[in-house]
């Protein structure tokens, strides 16, 4: 087992460090470059050369490459000109209010899928389990900004029980903690219903496939109850695809970010992306593009090794 | 209740419920008896209801089955137990071995849990005497260093020890009666006569009866008691083991053990046609169609049953059906084919493959320490044109790796010659060319044939690739040529039986023209009317094409029927090569002994 780990955190190490290259390149070959950005698009040649020499663009590649990866070795991701904070300062608390978002929606959905996939697992091809399916498919199919505008329109205008966003600071402790849940809620929900959708669908068809499955025959042969079977025998068996999905949705979430993200007018990462791209301030773009495929890879690591504890053949031996 | 009878079915009949209020019957009116102590074999091919009678008889048969009759365990009817009082039946008093014990146990729980859970269900014991009951069950089963393997999860476990610990699962709350479905079905020679042993003596030590389901004709006459022959979800023939054996009444039995491979003999009888659709059952005897004493009766008649000595026949021709004179004992060697005449066409020179373990990953990588294992060493062979080269050993024996090196799949070291010239030697596009007359047939016929692709492609694409137009008509040709009709070119594989899936792999191999067919396993996954069917047919083809065999398999029965040359092979190393007659009749090695006397070739 902890050789297992061991020889995927240094495939998940080369997997960062190549993507750290590409982004590291990608930022090179984008037209205008920084200085443009930063001194307006009427900058004199003079004024554009003085600057890219003050911030280090014009060594030879090699050494910014490698400068790159010094400054990440310590954390430096860089300056945002534009905003005037560095960058990981920007992205830090950002990122609090994203983990927070995902977390929990993630963490619902999970919650969700398997209650609903369970019953849709034991009643696959009977009525609970197709109209499951249909209501899956109906989530599934609807885009979030839909979700969310619905939401909104019942739960903040409507009704007016939960606030439609607009977290006033990007900080915890401003509010107080209580009004943060608060603003929480809505986006919460809007992302765990598409999640619930995918994940619910595919455990289901995995419990469907686990008991199908001869173990689950021996076991009923056994004089076990069928619950008994299914939550000693097949759970476990069935929560791996699971697993491996909920690793694979990483990037997607961050994606998909920032469409919620705009609807509640959620202080997040893909906000900060989206605000960024526009502006094309690299340093905060190559900043949050580096941390989403961290966080990517850290899902996957966290993905294989629930995996290894689920099922014995994944650990080598 | 009478006598020592632990479990007895009396008219026992599953029909399953379709849409639209359609009954598909299944099992027919199925009486069947186990002793105390005693083992009865459940005999019959694939879809004749065997497996769906044991489900029976533990109801636990498909959610649409409808099931009728008596089950009487004891004095107590089955059938009219609540599910509540039937879960308390199984694993107490009834224990269950399934077949592929690897799917059967879960894998991803260590396998002493799996025993301990199976007895702390039913005796309400704490754990420490459950681990205390899984030690010595081990110990019964013969699994040596029981305290440790007990931790170990299924996948850890060779192929007959996982049959064990099934065993030793289905024990643990010393049952009165065993259900063993198929235990023995993909196991070589040598470990399902462990196993069977194993039972044998289990049975005895616990005075338990065992309902031994199998399709295997010569473990039934060795090892079983009673013998109760199934056919088309009826009961066509039962009674004592050595009655049966000695005169089996059924034209079906008949046809069945003469299926059989002997060594020596010239011709196996395949049953002709194919076993009727559920859904369209003969009105009279389900055998009539096949059957070689057919009267215009037995089409509308349901069959008589005839009670003679200790064995029953449902068959109203018994009496007139005269029990032939079968062959036994050794055949003389001029049955064999002199192997010395043809031309050397495969020549294979101190032949080695080395395996390198892909577990480890890029850390074992980085420090180029990946594991390598030699799983084949210094093999000569020599194959001469014309000739049939059986390779026979256990599971894991390196016999399949011998055959993709052959056909230059694996990298190996040493050399293969082919027609005089080594395969490492030839330019790139000789080889090419001369691969293509080593065709290969697998195992699992399904599997090998692409299930997007229709019949008739699957076997012009050999043709096409030769560059040959107009394959049409030459596809139907091979079609023919291995007994199919026409008219399956435009199949898709999902819609063939096992056997016709077989002749479709042969007739893609001959579309090549090879000179050597490669066949790994060829019929170990069909039953035995198929299989002698389609051993003809390559002993036919072999005639007229002139084609050599190079046939793997661990079936010593099936390899000396085919072939006319033995190599023994065991952990990779040839133990023993040698004709056939003279191999079967003096075997120079210990090992090759132990083989023969564990395939039973003698005893039918």
């Amino acid at each position: 087992m902890i050789r297992m780990i061991l020889t995927r955190l240094v495939s998940s190490l080369l997997t960062l460090a190549i993507l750290i290259t590409i982004v590291f390149f990608m930022a090179h070959a984008t037209p205008g470059g920084p200085a443009f950005s930063i001194l307006g698009q009427k900058a004199t040649p003079q004024a554009v050369e003085q600057l890219n020499q003050r911030l280090g663009l014009t060594a030879p590649l090699w050494r910014q490459y490698l400068m790159w990866f010094w400054h990440l070795a310590h954390g430096q991701l860089g300056y945002s000109y534009l905003l005037n904070r560095p960058v990981r300062q920007l992205v830090g608390d950002y990122m609090v209010n994203t983990l927070a978002l995902y977390a929990s929606a993630m963490l619902l959905s999970v919650i969700l899928a398997i209650v609903i996939g369970l019953i849709q697992g034991t009643t696959w091809g009977r009525w609970p389990a197709n109209l499951i399916r249909l209501l899956e498919l109906c989530f599934y199919a609807m885009p979030t900004f839909f979700i969310g505008t619905i939401m909104i329109l019942y739960f903040s205008v409507k009704w007016r029980v939960l606030p439609a966003g607009g977290i006033s600071s990007v900080r915890i402790s401003d509010p107080g903690l209580l009004d943060y849940v608060r603003h929480l809620v809505l986006p919460v929900v809007t992302v765990a219903l598409l999640g619930t959708a995918s994940l619910s669908y595919y455990f289901g068809a995995s419990v469907h496939d686990e008991l199908g499955k001869d173990y689950v025959r021996t076991a009923l042969a056994k004089g076990l109850t069928f619950r008994a079977v299914l939550f000693r025998h097949v759970l476990r068996n069935a929560l791996r695809p699971l697993v491996t999905m909920v690793g694979l949705a990483f990037p997607y979430i961050f994606t998909g970010s920032m469409m919620v993200e705009t609807v509640f007018n959620y202080p997040g990462l893909g906000y900060l992306l989206w605000r960024s791209a526009l502006s094309q301030d690299y340093p905060v773009i190559s900043g949050v593009v580096l941390l989403i495929g961290f966080l990517t890879v850290l899902g996957n690591l966290f993905a294989d090794i629930v995996n290894g504890l689920l099922d014995p053949r994944e650990r080598y031996e | 209740m009478n006598d020592g009878s632990v479990l007895r079915l009396d008219n026992v009949s599953v029909a399953l419920r379709r849409g639209r209020g359609q009954v598909v019957p299944l099992l027919d009116q199925i009486c069947l008896a186990v002793n105390r102590g005693e083992m009865t074999a459940l005999v019959g091919e694939s879809g004749s209801g065997k497996t769906l009678t044991s489900l029976a008889v533990i109801r636990l048969l498909p959610r649409n089955a409808r099931l009728s009759g008596q089950i009487w365990l004891g004095n107590i009817d089955l059938l009219r137990l609540p599910q509540r009082d039937m879960r308390k039946i199984r694993g107490r008093d009834i224990g269950m071995v399934f077949q592929n014990p690897l799917a059967s146990l879960n894998p991803s729980v260590r396998v002493g849990a799996q025993i301990r859970e199976a007895y702390r269900l039913h005796t309400g014991e704490s754990d420490h005497a459950a681990c205390a009951r899984a030690r010595e069950l081990f110990g019964e089963v013969g699994i040596a260093n029981a305290k440790e393997r007990l931790g170990d999860y299924p996948h850890q476990f060779s192929g007959g020890m996982r049959q064990r610990a099934m065993i030793a699962m289905a024990l643990a709350c010393s049952p009165k009666l065993l259900i063993a479905d198929e235990p023995t079905s993909g196991l070589d020679a040598i470990l399902t006569r462990q196993i069977l042993s194993l039972l044998t003596r289990l049975r005895r030590e616990y005075r338990m009866g065992v309902l031994f389901i199998t399709h295997d004709l010569s473990v039934v006459q060795k090892y079983a008691d009673q013998v109760h022959v199934l056919y088309a979800g009826r009961s066509v023939e039962w009674g004592s083991s050595d009655a049966f054996f000695n005169a089996p009444r059924h034209p079906y039995s008949r046809a069945l053990l003469g299926a059989v491979p002997r060594p020596g003999q010239i011709r196996l009888t395949a049953i002709s046609g194919v076993l009727p659709d559920p859904e369209a059952m003969p009105i009279g005897c389900r055998f009539s169609p096949r059957c070689a004493y057919h009267q215009a009766e037995c089409d509308c008649r349901y069959p008589k049953i005839d009670h003679k000595g200790t064995t029953s026949v449902a068959c109203c021709r018994a009496a007139d059906i005269v029990s032939a004179h079968r062959p036994a004992g050794m055949p003389s060697p001029q049955y064999f084919r002199s192997t010395n005449d043809g031309a050397v066409l495969l020549k294979i020179d101190r032949l080695g493959v080395d395996y390198r373990h892909p577990a480890g990953g890029v850390l074992a990588a980085l420090a180029g320490r990946s594991k390598s294992l030699r799983i084949l060493d210094g093999i000569d062979l020599t194959l001469r044109h014309g000739e049939c080269l059986g390779i026979v050993g256990e599971s894991g024996s390196g016999k399949s790796t011998l055959g993709r090196a052959i056909l230059q799949m694996v990298p190996y070291h040493g050399s293969v010659a082919f027609e005089g010239m080594a395969f490492d030697r030839m330019t790139r596009s000789r080889r090419k060319m001369m691969r293509r007359r080593i065709q290969v047939v697998f195992q699992d016929p399904r599997e090998s044939l692409n299930p997007r692709m229709r019949i008739g492609d699957i076997v012009a694409e050999p043709l096409a690739l030769a560059g040959e137009r107009e394959c049409r008509e030459q596809v139907r040709r091979l079609l023919d040529r291995v007994g199919l009709h026409a008219r399956m070119l435009d199949e898709f594989p999902h819609a063939i039986s096992g056997g016709q899936a077989q002749r479709i792999a042969i007739a893609r191999a001959l579309a090549a023209k090879p000179a050597v067919i490669v066949l790994d396993e060829p019929t170990s996954s069909l039953d035995v009317s198929t299989q002698a069917a389609l051993l003809n047919l390559l002993k036919d083809l072999a005639q007229q094409d002139g084609l050599s065999y190079i046939l793997i398999s661990h079936d010593v029965a099936a390899i000396s029927y085919m072939a006319d040359t033995i190599a023994v092979l065991r952990s990779g190393r040839l133990i023993e090569v040698g004709a056939t007659a003279g191999l079967l009749a003096a075997p120079g090695a210990e090992y090759t002994r132990h083989l023969l006397a564990a395939s039973f070739l003698y005893e039918i």
